[in-house]
């Protein structure tokens, strides 16, 4: 990285020594900054495409708004069109923040066509709206007041600063937690709202952030072409140079879009030059997005890396866990909890719109139907304690069609406790969870979680609330480093913490340490798809201790993982216990939970049917019945 | 009321045919998880050969979908097996960019082979109407939207009464249950792209009667057919059928009542409407990739 | 000039500039002039002219017709001796129809090529941009399109727009005409559907407000947006009024479009007027069938049939050249700025680019499309031809002089 760094600045160098040293060529000066302009574009749209993966098929649309916006006002008051381009950075954010905040709360599919969509709404309104834009006879401008000698120069440094400036902003934006959280919902939507990103606020800022140096680029174009009109200034073409670019140089990494826009810009004037009269521009266009598609998804950047990385492999650093031990991990978590159960700091996530967070849970639990009535509940009265609970879940129901998956079921977490739900396949355990977490909204019922009500909150507003949970199958954003999974959790809502550095710092330090904790910091830099199964699981527990939570809901956090990773696993378990952390646990590894837990509650039937201490239920003739069936017998376990 | 009737019978009629060339599009979405963008450009490539088809032999260009559709199928599926098979797997956004290229790569020939003019073809009835009362139906109008009923209702038949069909909807609606019980994806896959296509095949021929265009005339059908899709909810063949119908009655009514120049904006103002309240579109499922 | 060779190569140092070998390279090979010094014309050279055209995209239509306008007049005026004794060599490059890269071509086209003299290019959108530099520059910009009234506001010295008249002069012949019918037969009720077209817009517009001015009643007027197929509803609405009078703002599709969908409703106005769409020969008479095309009127700057001086070897010309294919009015309209420019450069005796200008200015210039003279601000003064569709074929009708055929067909018969 830190070679590209220095490439990226003797190229920058080179940019602006050249019109020093040759300044009388204005055509590859001109070919330069159209160059530099694409450039500007792609970089920003990489921001929404490549970071969170939210394609835009209509980006070119933002610099058709700061072009109008800057030269609307021009023509009003007669300021020169080059002062007021930051004006037209501030429309296309206004823009990009109120249709993003209606398309944005959907998923997937959508947005691409809405963008093409509002792109081809823009030309329409320019078209139309007469009295400001002049309509289909498009705005002229008075020619640069400049002598004609200087011809393109001061549009090529013009240019030539935003993209400098767009770059840092890229840079910036991905180092911080704000880009970490954009990379995680590219990578896993779901998951990120569970570990505290707000998903619909990250996405709309990260549309926002993508259009402003466009619209600020867009003021300054304008008075470089002298006039504008609706065909051209909102032209589909224009996305689809931006999308290829960004394409073939690689999205989401930092140069790629830079890269590739140079490219495509000679490309294109390649056609231009050697191509004559051949009609052969779009089908060129089309070819190579095309190949790169099917030949080089990752784009030039990416893969020319992979490929150097390949070549000169990095040594990792190694800490044990008996290392990281010693660092008195049990103080690092307790720090952060007096933070996390101070109080509700989910202040931007006053969108809380559960109904984007509607879900079939993705490890597809519920496919082993449960059965599809159910009796009222055997509560056989979950254990009470003086101090208030932690977590109370008071009549919830969940059905899907017909199928009942939680049927009015209660259930209590004391503070404190190792909290174990049992119960058999297709019992509710499961959408249980998830109803508790948020990642489905709930039919009908209630869920208090330190004395609140949370069951019509955003997933991210619980996790804020320190309810960490991981999952039954791992959900780690595979394509991220170790550490970037674990640093990019949320444990609140405030910006500060969403600016916040993720690459060095407070945060990454915790992060390591965290790892530590769990024994895997000399993974920090590996890709967590690469890790075996049980290290991701241990990774995904890191991860949502990054939230410093009050109680941590695990889900089977035994199934698929080896005996030694296993006994990993409860001592941690335990020492974050001691700690004062709470956990409430879904496991099939009956031993490890008579072990592990007190109490226990019972699940069949989406309900509960009986509670207590391990003790007690082992004998419960109720439980046998109704879960351990003919299968289980107690000896079985001792056997064990 | 004569001028209501008529808008509302004129709407109908084309919103008919705005469904068939959406309904590919939606069932190819359904089953592959793919927005093809490049079917406008199928519509286009369609159309051409139609109206040359026309021209040399004076061939029907309407009955010419005869010939068109099961070309179109054939070319979906060659063009499914070799070069979309190959981004399964792949993010989604991926497919967009794919067919956006084969948009351009299809525009890009067509620009060099039979240059960049405008074309329609004109069979002798193009300017005949049927007259009901004070109503006047046009014949082009007519044998398209019977053509376009006729295939969906084909379609329809194929997807519920067949096994092909019925693997087409299993995929669509659980993939990896519809590959337990023994339903090859690829081949299913490949099925629906093809159909898809075929689609294609009838209304580019349609086309080729009722609306002049050009290679670049695309952009213009696809923006309209996706608009199409979204309202409707993406790979509802039944929400197809209903975007169709309002898009077709929204222009003629606007057109009618308002200024035409609004009517497309209009289109996409109920789109974000309904987005608002229904991110899913009217008649969409939720996707499983949509729940959180 | 500068070798094409060495031009080439900077293109592709000057984009690969992001590495600094490739900038020092650049920085020591070409060694350019100030854009205001003009190389000095070696007059054993050819003399070169440069043009950036749509050859693709969205104008790639009259883009290629106006590039074998272009192609004809330079193989002419070779065969003839060239220009100030000089042969005359274009140099045409695609811009896509993209207003980036037009402005790039013409800058290189001046500063890089170093060429002579430059043609304009096609559509008012591409010329808007090209003119713009054209004129930074000083050098002289005869454009064969780009009749929007906003091309002329700007205050420019170098430019010239090579036909008759602007947008909203272009009906005033129409206008005439019917001024000259006796008060019984004019239309006493005008339709007006207009595309939102810079250029067809205007035109229709004031021919409205010319035709108010004698009494004809406006009962239909609507703007439909460029990108409309479905004319079912307006040709609905068009019909429900029975104007005596459609005067349709048509590009050329839409012009199409309207015919056949009022063929469907049955419905056959008076007096048929369009803009451009019926200049499109060929493809006009294919797309809405021969038979409907009588008593059409349109306004055109051209015509095949003109007794224009040059007009017959223009026409032959183009037949021979381009497989007896009919010459557009585009490709006329180019042959006519070429004959522009070449005029102001045998006037003045040098390639000067002042001095074409102020001769240009101050003089009245014969073309294929008739004598041509220029306002200050580079708008012409003159007269579009009145053409009509008569027995399949497209004629001119007014004025007298230029007339084709001496019969106006009027009422318009109905549909066939």
């Amino acid at each position: 990285m830190r070679r590209s760094h220095l490439i990226a600045g003797i190229g920058l160098l080179a940019l602006i020594l050249y019109p020093v040293i040759n300044p009388w060529q204005p055509y590859p000066q001109g070919v330069m900054l159209i160059a530099f302009l694409l450039a500007i574009q792609a970089t920003s749209w990489n921001i929404i495409s490549g970071y969170a993966g939210y394609i835009s098929l209509g980006h070119s649309m933002f610099l058709g708004l700061g072009s109008y916006t800057a030269a609307i006002i021009a023509l009003h008051t007669g300021v020169n069109p080059l002062w007021m381009a930051p004006l037209g950075g501030v429309t296309a954010v206004v823009i990009a923040i109120v249709f993003g905040s209606v398309v944005l709360r959907t998923r997937g599919h959508a947005f691409v066509i809405i963008t093409i969509a509002l792109l081809l709404s823009a030309q329409i309104v320019a078209t139309n709206w007469d009295g400001l834009t002049n309509g289909s006879d498009g705005i002229t401008l008075e020619l640069p007041f400049w002598s004609s000698d200087f011809q393109n120069i001061p549009f090529y440094y013009a240019f030539l600063l935003l993209l400098v400036l767009t770059v840092l902003f890229s840079a910036w934006i991905a180092r911080t937690k704000f880009g970490t959280g954009l990379i995680a919902i590219r990578e896993d939507e779901g998951k990120a709202a569970a570990i505290g990103v707000n998903t619909t606020v990250f996405k709309i800022l990260a549309y926002g952030a993508s259009s402003f140096f466009i619209g600020v680029a867009g003021g300054v174009y304008a008075y470089y072409q002298t006039f504008l009109n609706p065909v051209g200034a909102f032209a589909i073409l224009g996305s689809v140079l931006i999308v290829l670019s960004a394409l073939l140089g690689g999205r989401g990494s930092l140069y790629g879009p830079v890269i590739g826009a140079f490219i495509v810009s000679l490309i294109n004037e390649a056609a231009t030059v050697y191509g004559g009269s051949t009609q052969s521009r779009v089908l060129i266009l089309g070819l190579i997005l095309v190949a790169v598609v099917l030949f080089l998804p990752a784009g030039l950047l990416p893969t020319v890396q992979a490929a150097w990385r390949k070549r000169h492999p990095v040594e990792t650093e190694y800490t044990d866990q008996t290392g990281a031990l010693s660092h008195q991990p049990v103080a690092i978590v307790r720090d952060r909890l007096p933070s996390a159960s101070s109080g509700p700091a989910g202040s931007l996530s006053s969108a809380g719109s559960l109904s984007s967070a509607g879900s079939l849970s993705s490890a597809g639990s519920l496919s082993s139907a449960g059965p599809l009535s159910s009796s009222a509940p055997l509560s056989s009265a979950g254990p009470l304690s003086s101090s208030a609970p932690l977590l109370e879940v008071r009549g919830v129901t969940k059905r899907f069609g017909g199928l009942v998956a939680v049927d009015n079921a209660d259930l209590t977490v004391e503070r404190g406790s190792i909290t174990a739900l049992i119960g058999p396949n297709g019992s509710g355990k499961t959408t249980l969870f998830n109803l508790i977490t948020g990642n489905m909204p709930l039919d009908s019922g209630t869920i208090t979680f330190n004395g609140k009500r949370i069951d019509k909150l955003a997933p991210w507003t619980r996790g804020h609330l320190g309810l960490g949970r991981t999952f039954q199958v791992t959900r780690l954003f595979k394509d991220m480093t170790v550490l970037q999974n674990v640093v990019a959790p949320l444990p609140d809502g405030r910006l500060r913490t969403m600016f916040a550095d993720a690459v060095s710092g407070a945060e990454a330090a915790r992060a390591r340490d965290l790892l530590g904790i769990v024994g895997l910091a000399r993974f920090a830099d590996q890709r967590a798809g690469d890790l075996s199964y049980g290290q991701q699981k241990l990774v995904e527990l890191a991860q949502v201790l990054m939230l410093s939570p009050e109680l941590i809901l695990l889900d089977e956090p035994a199934g698929g993982v080896n005996p030694s990773l296993l006994g990993r696993l409860t001592g941690v378990i335990r020492e974050l216990n001691q700690a004062g952390v709470t956990f409430l646990v879904v496991e099939h590894n009956i031993p490890l939970v008579l072990d592990l837990c007190d109490p226990v509650h019972v699940f069949a039937r989406g309900t509960c049917i009986a509670s207590g201490p391990p003790a007690l239920i082992r004998e419960d003739p109720v439980v046998l019945d109704a879960y351990l069936g003919d299968d289980w017998r107690p000896q079985d376990a001792h056997a064990q | 009321m004569a001028q209501f009737v008529q808008a509302l019978a004129l709407g109908v009629l084309i919103g008919g045919i705005y469904a068939l060339m959406a309904g590919g599009l939606t069932l190819i979405f359904g089953v592959l998880r793919i927005v093809n963008i490049a079917q406008g450009a199928f519509l286009i490539l369609v159309a051409t050969f139609t109206w040359w088809l026309w021209r040399a032999t004076g061939l029907d260009p309407i009955l010419a979908s005869v010939i068109t559709a099961p070309l179109m199928f054939g070319a979906g599926w060659v063009l499914y097996r070799y070069v979309v098979v190959r981004i399964r797997g792949q993010a989604a956004s991926m497919s967009v960019l794919l067919t956006f290229g084969i948009a351009l790569v299809i525009e890009g020939v067509l620009n060099i082979v039979t240059g960049n003019r405008f074309r329609s073809a004109t069979p002798a009835y193009f300017e005949q109407s049927f007259r009901i009362g004070d109503i006047l139906l046009p014949k082009a109008q007519v044998y398209g939207f019977l053509a376009a009923v006729v295939v969906l209702g084909g379609l329809y038949l194929v997807l519920t009464r067949t096994w092909a069909g019925r693997a087409i909807r299993a995929t669509s609606q659980n993939p990896s249950a519809a590959a337990l019980v023994g339903i090859g994806a690829t081949a299913t896959a490949a099925l629906a792209f093809a159909l898809g296509s075929a689609s294609a095949g009838v209304g580019g021929s349609i086309l080729s009667v009722l609306y002049p265009f050009f290679p670049a005339s695309h952009y213009d059908w696809i923006s309209r057919l996706l608009g199409i899709v979204v309202l409707g909810g993406m790979g509802s063949l039944p929400g197809a059928l209903a975007g169709a119908l309002i898009l077709g009655l929204a222009e003629t009514l606007t057109a009618t009542y308002g200024s035409l120049q609004w009517s497309t904006l209009v289109f996409y103002l109920v789109i974000m409407a309904v987005l608002l309240v229904r991110p899913q579109g009217l008649f969409g499922a939720r996707l499983r990739e949509d729940a959180a | 000039m500068i070798d094409k060779s060495v031009s080439r190569r900077s293109v592709l140092a000057a984009s690969l500039a992001a590495s600094l070998a490739a900038s020092l390279a650049l920085g020591l090979g070409a060694c350019g002039s100030r854009p205001s010094e003009k190389a000095a014309s070696e007059t054993d050279q050819p003399l070169v002219i440069g043009v950036s055209l749509p050859l693709t995209g969205d104008f790639s239509q009259p883009g290629t017709e106006a590039k074998r306008g272009y192609e004809v007049w330079a193989e002419q005026i070779n065969k003839s001796g060239g220009l100030l004794g000089r042969q005359v060599q274009l140099k045409i490059v695609d811009d896509a129809s993209n207003q980036d890269t037009v402005v790039s071509d013409y800058t290189k086209l001046i500063t890089q090529d170093k060429v002579d003299l430059l043609l304009g290019t096609f559509s008012s959108l591409l010329n808007y941009a090209a003119s713009a530099v054209a004129e930074k520059n000083g050098m002289v910009f005869v454009e064969p399109a780009g009749g929007a009234p906003n091309m002329f506001t700007r205050g420019f010295k170098y430019l010239f727009f090579a036909q008759p008249a602007t947008a909203p002069h272009q009906a005033d012949v129409f206008v005439d005409w019917i001024k000259s019918l006796p008060a019984d037969q004019r239309p006493k009720t005008a339709a007006y559907p207009i595309q939102d077209d810079p250029f067809a817009a205007p035109v229709i517009e004031s021919m409205k407000d010319q035709l108010e001015a004698l009494g004809v009643q406006t009962v239909y007027t609507q703007t439909y947006p460029a990108d409309t197929t479905n004319f079912q509803p307006v040709a609905q609405q068009l019909a429900a009024k029975k104007p005596d009078l459609v005067a349709q703002g048509a590009v050329f599709e839409d012009g199409v479009g309207l015919v056949r969908s009022l063929k469907q409703l049955q419905y056959s106005p008076k007096i048929m007027f369009q803009t451009s769409a019926p200049s499109n020969a060929g493809q006009y008479s294919s797309g809405v069938g021969v038979g409907s095309t009588e008593g059409v009127f349109y306004t055109v700057s051209w015509h095949q049939d003109a007794k224009t001086p040059k007009n017959s070897d223009f026409v032959a010309g183009y037949k021979a050249k381009f497989e007896n294919a009919d010459p557009a009015e585009d490709a006329a309209d180019a042959y006519a700025a070429a004959e522009v420019l070449a005029a102001g450069v045998t006037a003045v005796g040098a390639v000067d680019q002042d001095k074409i200008r102020d001769w240009l200015h101050a003089n009245e210039v014969t073309t294929i499309l008739g004598p041509l003279s220029w306002e200050a601000t580079g708008e012409p003064k003159g007269k579009f031809l009145l053409g009509q569709w008569q027995d399949g074929k497209a004629q001119v009708v007014a004025p007298a002089e230029a007339a084709t055929v001496q019969k106006v067909v009027h009422p318009k018969p109905d549909w066939k």
